[in-house]
């Protein structure tokens, strides 16, 4: 049987876990195929726009069957996703026929949708967001010169994140908005994702054994973002998650970590919606990262 | 490692510029690393390389870590009595700090670095008396720890502990009873015809540095 999966008018990180709560309706066995029915979809932040693909992922590795897609009605929406290269890299996870054509000419991007597969692709991204990142952190978050290298630095190694140690490919996009009713100000988000074997998995075989069945999903995210430690003994690791948490702190903003059946966020805001530590999510592969970064405010 | 106060030999020195605009993601760090590492192998046992960041724009911390880190360990942890290898960081501005400070720290490390004008300091774990110590030893170019505790007024014996702790951690090199800063070893070496490409060819050594494989 088919089955077709609503996909939330409004896809953020909120919106994602409603998506995944479908998704998991789907096991192995008793779904021969995914519809992605996307029609509705009204608004889609750079974390639910990648979240579509790893949900596309996981939806393909449990009926055997690429999914497909229904594309938004709204004209925006498309629009937006086509500039953020949405349709150029679904092919990799869904069944689409007619491949749609990219449309736009220069992205307003501050980065389009990326694979991340290896080193190689950090590097491309790196030097991708150089120049459109200057533009933006400069003159519309009104930050200082370093955070251009800083914001290069964070997204080394958030995207290192998976090389290192999802052992899966993953996406990584980021675009500017107006955080009008949150906040009265623009934001950068930056979303991170793959579909591995997430923090729990990576963390195990060093780690679970000394925290016995208290070990689970959360503990491995807090163990691996407040503490800094990391699937590796060597003391070296486990410092890329802990500078870029001291970072985005630095920086007024929210970071959070979704892995398993557990969020962390670290720092958060009192403008932002994010709670320091959820479990007992519906359970995910691989981990899912949300950076946002606010604009100074005018007068600061 | 044990610093002794026989005379020591002057040594080889090598200029290493990182040829890469991104000093990015581990694996980037690694190859660099092995590439020095290859250079630093060639040299005489006892050896001071200086590696340029004046073209680096970014270092992360993984890459940090493969490249400042590890060769720092290295060079500390090398249980030879007969070898003694040093690094200088040249060229490192703001940008660079964070990251190469946090990745000595974490493992108890500390370097010693030139800013783009030539200033130097050190970065990673150090204690303020070190610190200072440090800076004497650079401004004089070389001194006996007596002088040095004048200096700095402190007891000249817990002075001279302090400085043999430098120079095992490969921040200052002792020459019989002085202590000689990298940055007036290098200079001297370099009058003295120690250094490969820098003295040979007149080209500073280059390590091969094209990490992207």
């Amino acid at each position: 049987m088919s089955l077709v999966i609503e996909v939330p008018e409004v896809l953020d990180h909120k919106g994602f876990e409603v998506l995944i709560r479908d998704l998991n309706r789907v096991t192995r066995g008793d779904v021969r195929r995914v519809v992605f029915n996307a029609k509705h979809v009204r608004w889609t932040s750079p974390y639910g726009m990648i979240g579509l693909l790893a949900a596309g992922r996981v939806a393909r590795e449990r009926t055997g069957a690429a999914p497909s897609i229904e594309a938004p009605d709204n004209r925006d929406v498309r629009s937006y996703w086509e500039r953020m290269d949405f349709w150029h890299v679904a092919p990799e996870v869904y069944d689409l026929e007619p491949v749609p054509t990219r449309a736009h000419g220069t992205s307003d991007a501050l980065l389009e949708i990326t694979p991340i597969r290896s080193h190689h692709d950090v590097h491309a991204v790196v030097e991708r967001v150089r120049e459109r990142s200057a533009a933006i952190l400069l003159n519309k978050l009104h930050y200082p010169r370093p955070s251009v290298i800083q914001f290069s630095v964070l997204l080394s190694e958030v995207c290192q994140n998976i090389i290192e140690h999802a052992e899966a490919d993953g996406w990584v996009c980021a675009q500017t908005y107006n955080y009008r009713e949150r906040l009265g100000r623009d934001v950068v988000m930056l979303a991170v994702m793959d579909v591995g074997i997430g923090f729990e998995g990576s963390l195990a075989t060093e780690h679970s054994r000394r925290h016995g069945e208290r070990w689970s999903a959360g503990m491995a995210l807090e163990r691996a973002l407040l503490h800094g430690e990391s699937r590796y003994r060597d003391p070296g690791r486990g410092q890329g998650l802990q500078a870029i948490r001291r970072q985005v702190d630095r920086w007024d903003g929210e970071l959070a970590i979704r892995s398993g059946d557990a969020m962390i966020a670290s720092p958060t805001q009192e403008w932002g919606d994010l709670a320091h530590m959820q479990t007992g999510l519906e359970i995910f592969p691989g981990a899912q990262i949300l950076v946002v970064m606010p604009a100074r405010p005018e007068n600061d | 490692m044990p610093t002794e106060e026989r005379p020591s030999p002057m040594p080889d020195i090598a200029v290493a510029s990182l040829y890469q605009r991104n000093l990015v993601t581990r694996h980037t760090g690694r190859a660099v690393r092995l590439s020095i590492e290859g250079l630093v192998s060639e040299l005489g046992a006892t050896s001071l390389t200086v590696l340029d960041f004046g073209d680096v724009a970014v270092i992360d911390f993984s890459c940090a870590d493969e490249v400042v880190a590890k060769l720092v360990l290295r060079a500390v942890d090398d249980g030879a009595a007969e070898s003694q290898h040093f690094f200088v960081f040249r060229g490192v501005a703001q940008h660079h700090v964070d990251p190469m400070d946090c990745a000595l720290r974490r493992r108890g490390l500390a370097a010693a670095a030139q800013g783009p004008e030539g200033e130097p300091f050190l970065i990673g774990e150090v204690d303020p008396a070190a610190y200072r110590l440090w800076q004497a030893v650079c401004q004089a170019g070389h001194a006996s720890p007596d002088d040095l505790a004048t200096e700095v007024g402190m007891d000249p014996q817990d002075c001279g502990r302090l400085l043999d702790r430098m120079c095992a951690r490969r921040l200052l090199r002792r020459d019989g009873r002085a202590y000689h800063s990298l940055f007036y070893t290098f200079a001297q070496a370099e009058r003295g015809g120690n250094g490969r490409g820098a003295t040979d060819s007149g080209a500073s050594g280059r390590a091969d540095t094209s990490g992207r494989e």
